[in-house]
């Protein structure tokens, strides 16, 4: 069992933690950085240590102060939320030979996953559709050539440890492909000290769709139907919903039988998702899983009816686990991320947050740490606020979320809620026609019809 | 008294001079309290302090986040208010915490403190240890001076930027 649990992670996940374990009646330790002094994670956790300067690689990214904030507190487990530490298949390592519990997938798995190709390979392995690319990863651009030839372009390069769109490029001519390959290599190594890439035929008008899984102790993996999550910039997403106004139930069955099959297959345990392009003939491809909860994850739990962090941590705990009622879709959810930032030039908009109403209601979630008189500091991700809208069908959930959007103040700052609206109202959207390209082309036309 | 062709070779003596001294501003502290007073300001000869006491806080109600930094000193704890004003004025120099861990004051339980109040110290010497990650680090003087203030109790746990020390510089 857990008493205790060391939330290694700040903002609106950290406080979620820590909600959902005094339910379970479990301690919180909470860290954090200067920066984050006044944060509300740490003002509700039953405890509290500094572990850094405002720097994260110097705080929140800090192990060796995390786990002497651990021996200090007598914390028995970690919960790294997403981001930071929570990939990191050496940490959760780590964690277990300290003799602590590690809230999240075994190290080999999250191991397994950081490595995008090999993921990819293990995943075509164990049953999942990839699309046709590299089998290894690639150091020589000759290589790359010939790979793309045998393909097809466009072809996509991208970084082996990747992740957010960096040493990412999508080429269309081998010429392109020669001029790309030594800079995605350059990012890659930068953003990941590993300048491996592999290559991937390019899909284009496709759909980001992931599948969430959870998996046991006890090898049992449940998966749950999809979350749409095409609405992005810059491979940042913004609006996600459940379900997928694209995908058809037997589409869904279909993603769900075989991610729970794939993921039985390598042992998955704990909260993972399942990312897929999906094409226009409702062809899916696997992309990558990431091995974490991830941002988007209330979407889910507000169409099944559960607490997914809660699960999360019973799992961890050893418990023998199971969700109380039978899993069934109900009704339509949809989020939409609240950044501190330009909603026209996209510039992070850090500082005072002078006055704060935040919507609520029926049908209305909130997860944010903000308040009123916080300061959202300028070092970290921009996410102020998570609004998750539920209603019975897509259309009244879309009028929904308009209608809390349009109820949020946030005074001191700028957010992208004028974009979001913008986003709710545009006719594609609306119709449920919108790909990964959506926001390009909103923004490119917006941009367009200024000029005029 | 005063002869002018008698220069003071050294700065006259105040009871409240420029260069306020530690006991001086104990008995200021000590007013205030005294007092009941809840801040007290005081500007002499381009030296300016300011101190503040904890006013009785109000009955806790639900869920009140403290106001933000920028909401002024006056919503910054009395205790942190009143060091400031002593650091400040003293221009003590603070020794904090590197890391997060346990604070010993002597290199193994047998051993008297590595240092005490009042102690001079040199750049480099060892003032106490801190055990993370069940390594020893020693955690040194990065000025000569005075040891004014040990914070630290000792086997207790301390938190990154905690203070430990306060040393008055040799000048």
């Amino acid at each position: 069992m857990i008493s205790k649990i060391l939330i290694a992670n700040r903002g609106e996940i950290a406080l979620r933690i820590v909600h959902s374990a005094r339910e379970l009646g479990i301690k919180t330790v909470a860290v954090y950085s200067e920066a984050d002094r006044q944060s509300l994670h740490v003002l509700l956790a039953d405890e509290k240590v500094c572990i850094g300067p405002a720097k994260a690689s110097e705080s929140y990214l800090n192990v060796a102060n995390i786990l002497s904030a651990v021996d200090i507190t007598r914390a028995d487990a970690i919960h790294p939320g997403y981001g930071f530490l929570a990939e990191n298949a050496k940490f959760a390592e780590m964690c277990q030979t300290h003799g602590l519990i590690f809230i999240g997938p075994p190290p080999a798995i999250i191991r397994l996953m950081g490595d995008k190709n090999k993921a990819r390979q293990t995943m075509k392995k164990a049953g999942l559709p990839i699309l046709p690319g590299s089998d290894t990863v690639i150091d020589d651009f000759a290589v790359a050539k010939k790979i793309a030839a045998k393909i097809g372009f466009p072809v996509i390069i991208k970084a082996a440890a990747g992740g957010g769109g960096k040493g990412m490029r999508i080429c269309r001519s081998s010429s392109q492909l020669e001029d790309q390959f030594p800079i995605a290599q350059g990012e890659a190594k930068a953003a990941f000290n590993d300048p491996s890439l592999y290559i991937e035929k390019y899909v284009s008008g496709a759909r980001h769709i992931e599948i969430q899984v959870i998996g046991d102790s006890k090898g049992k993996v449940t998966a749950f139907g999809e979350r749409e999550c095409s609405v992005q910039r810059k491979y940042q997403k913004l609006i996600e919903e459940t379900p997928s106004p694209f995908i058809d139930e037997k589409t869904r069955r279909k993603m769900m039988k075989e991610v729970e099959d794939a993921a039985s297959e390598v042992g998955y345990q704990s909260l993972g998702t399942f990312e897929f392009l999906v094409d226009e003939n409702r062809k899916f491809y696997f992309m990558e899983a990431n091995a974490r909860v991830q941002v988007e994850h209330p979407i889910t739990e507000i169409v099944y009816g559960i607490n997914l962090i809660k699960a999360q941590i019973r799992i961890a705990s050893g418990e023998k686990f199971g969700f109380p009622f039978e899993l069934v879709m109900r009704g339509h959810a949809i989020e939409c991320r609240i950044n501190a930032e330009d909603p026209t030039t996209f510039v992070p908009s850090p500082g005072k947050i002078d006055f704060l109403v935040l919507p609520g209601g029926e049908g209305i979630r909130v997860d944010s740490a903000a308040y009123g008189g916080w300061v959202v500091p300028p070092d970290y991700d921009s996410l102020v606020a998570k609004i998750i809208a539920y209603a019975p069908n897509r259309d009244l959930a879309i009028r929904k979320m308009r209608a809390a959007l349009e109820a949020t103040t946030i005074v001191g700052i700028k957010t992208n809620i004028p974009l979001l609206l913008e986003v709710l109202s545009h006719t594609d959207f609306l119709a449920g026609q919108y790909n990964t390209q959506f926001m390009d082309g909103h923004i490119a036309a917006k941009a367009a019809e200024e000029t005029l | 008294m005063n002869d002018k062709n008698k220069q003071p070779a050294v700065p006259e003596e105040s009871a409240i001079s420029g260069k306020i001294d530690y006991d001086e501003l104990r008995k200021l502290i000590g007013l205030l309290e005294e007092k009941g007073l809840s801040v007290f300001e005081l500007e002499i000869e381009g030296l300016k302090i300011k101190i503040g006491r904890n006013a009785p806080q109000p009955a806790p109600s639900a869920i009140v986040p403290p106001a933000g930094p920028s909401a002024g000193p006056e919503a910054e704890a009395a205790a942190a208010a009143i060091a400031l004003a002593i650091d400040v004025a003293k221009g003590h120099h603070m020794i904090t915490s590197p890391m997060v861990g346990m604070f010993y004051r002597a290199s193994d339980p047998a051993s008297s403190p590595l240092v005490d109040i009042g102690d001079i110290v040199k750049k480099g010497q060892t003032l106490c240890i801190i055990e993370a990650m069940k390594l020893m680090n020693e955690i040194e003087a990065d000025v000569d001076g005075t040891v004014v203030e040990i914070y630290g109790e000792n086997a207790q746990p301390v938190e990154y930027g905690q203070k430990l020390f306060a040393i008055l510089p040799l000048s």
